[in-house]
């Protein structure tokens, strides 16, 4: 068993447009992943991975997430520009969740416990079972390749003094 | 007969279905999949079926010249991945009404896997409701989230 030691701060992250932003002065020690319902379907994925930060650590450096009440109690924040899942928040409680793939280091981030098991993907039980497809890019093209590497609108993993984010469209 | 597979969002204003059996299922762990939903891995199942939206229709981020990814306006739940404007989207399996369904059979990008991939089974289990205050809370809450099949009718709770 490894001692269990969350990583020092400060982190910045945000989301895939780069019209929200934010830092967080330091994590609390709950880094974990939900498998509920609910959490499943708000972030159309097998599970929520999160982590706590304290309001009084957190800074919207850029922008404001939209948020969506799931329920009486819980608010979900997104960018309302591009779609990234952003962070599970109670209301009243002492912190925000925030989604560790958001951070622009969520390596860094060791995740500590896994909660919500009645819905536990069964894929998770046989992850290594899963035929390995190459590297991001070696299942496209070089021409594609090159065309996304030009043409990528993911903000960078760090912060910029400038960006202009491209709209996402309406249908 | 066919098999169908439904979904939507969390808030229920997009619904999708769509004829199966589906031709891929997949979790991508690349950078980009990972930033645009915010979480460790992009999980998706394609079919060569179009996709039918039954209710409300995804907003879209063109994330590269080739790739525009889909999200509910309102909830903000992330439901696609396609390739081209009018490409067939392949659909996140998060937002699948029967998400177990739904095997990956290949992953991308393994090179950019999150560390807890390595080593997934040491994280320990923890209930939900724990305590007693936080099991009481369950026991009364109200969801705002969209059941788990299609609805004829349907107003979204919740908000911004």
């Amino acid at each position: 068993m490894t001692e269990r030691q969350m990583p020092e701060g400060p982190f910045s992250g945000g989301c895939q447009c780069g019209a929200i932003r934010f830092h967080a002065l330091a994590l609390r020690d709950n880094p974990h992943v939900c498998y509920c319902r609910m959490c499943q379907k708000a972030t159309g994925n097998l599970f929520a991975a999160l982590v706590g930060v304290r309001h009084e650590h957190l800074t919207w450096s850029r922008g404001v997430p939209a948020e969506f009440m799931s329920s009486e109690i819980a608010a979900r924040g997104f960018c309302s520009n591009c779609g990234t899942s952003l962070y599970y928040r109670a209301q009243g409680g002492p912190h925000v969740s925030i989604s560790i793939g958001a951070f622009d280091e969520p390596q860094k981030i060791a995740l500590w416990y896994q909660l919500g098991m009645e819905g536990k993907h069964p894929s998770l039980f046989h992850l290594n079972d899963i035929e390995e497809a190459g590297t991001t890019e070696s299942n496209e093209s070089e021409y594609d390749i090159a065309l996304i590497r030009k043409s990528n609108q993911q903000h960078p993993d760090h912060d910029t003094d400038v960006w202009t984010a491209r709209p996402g469209v309406l249908r | 007969m066919t098999e169908h597979f439904t979904g939507g969002c969390q808030c229920g204003a997009v619904r999708y279905r769509v004829a199966g059996p589906p031709s891929g299922v997949s979790i991508c762990n690349c950078r980009m999949c990972q930033k645009a939903l915010g979480n460790l891995t992009g999980p998706f199942a394609s079919f060569k079926a179009r996709v039918a939206w039954t209710r409300g229709a995804p907003k879209l981020f063109r994330s590269s010249d080739r790739v525009w990814r889909g999200f509910c306006a309102n909830c903000g739940t992330p439901l696609t991945y396609q390739w081209g404007a009018s490409g067939n989207p392949a659909l996140t399996i998060g937002s699948f009404d029967r998400p177990d369904e739904l095997m990956p059979t290949v992953e991308f990008a393994r090179d950019n896997r999150h560390p807890i991939f390595l080593r997934y089974d040491s994280m320990t289990e923890e209930p939900l409701g724990t305590t007693d205050e936080e099991r009481d809370i369950l026991a009364i809450l109200r969801s705002f989230q969209h059941p788990d099949q299609d609805t004829e009718t349907w107003t979204p709770g919740g908000g911004q």
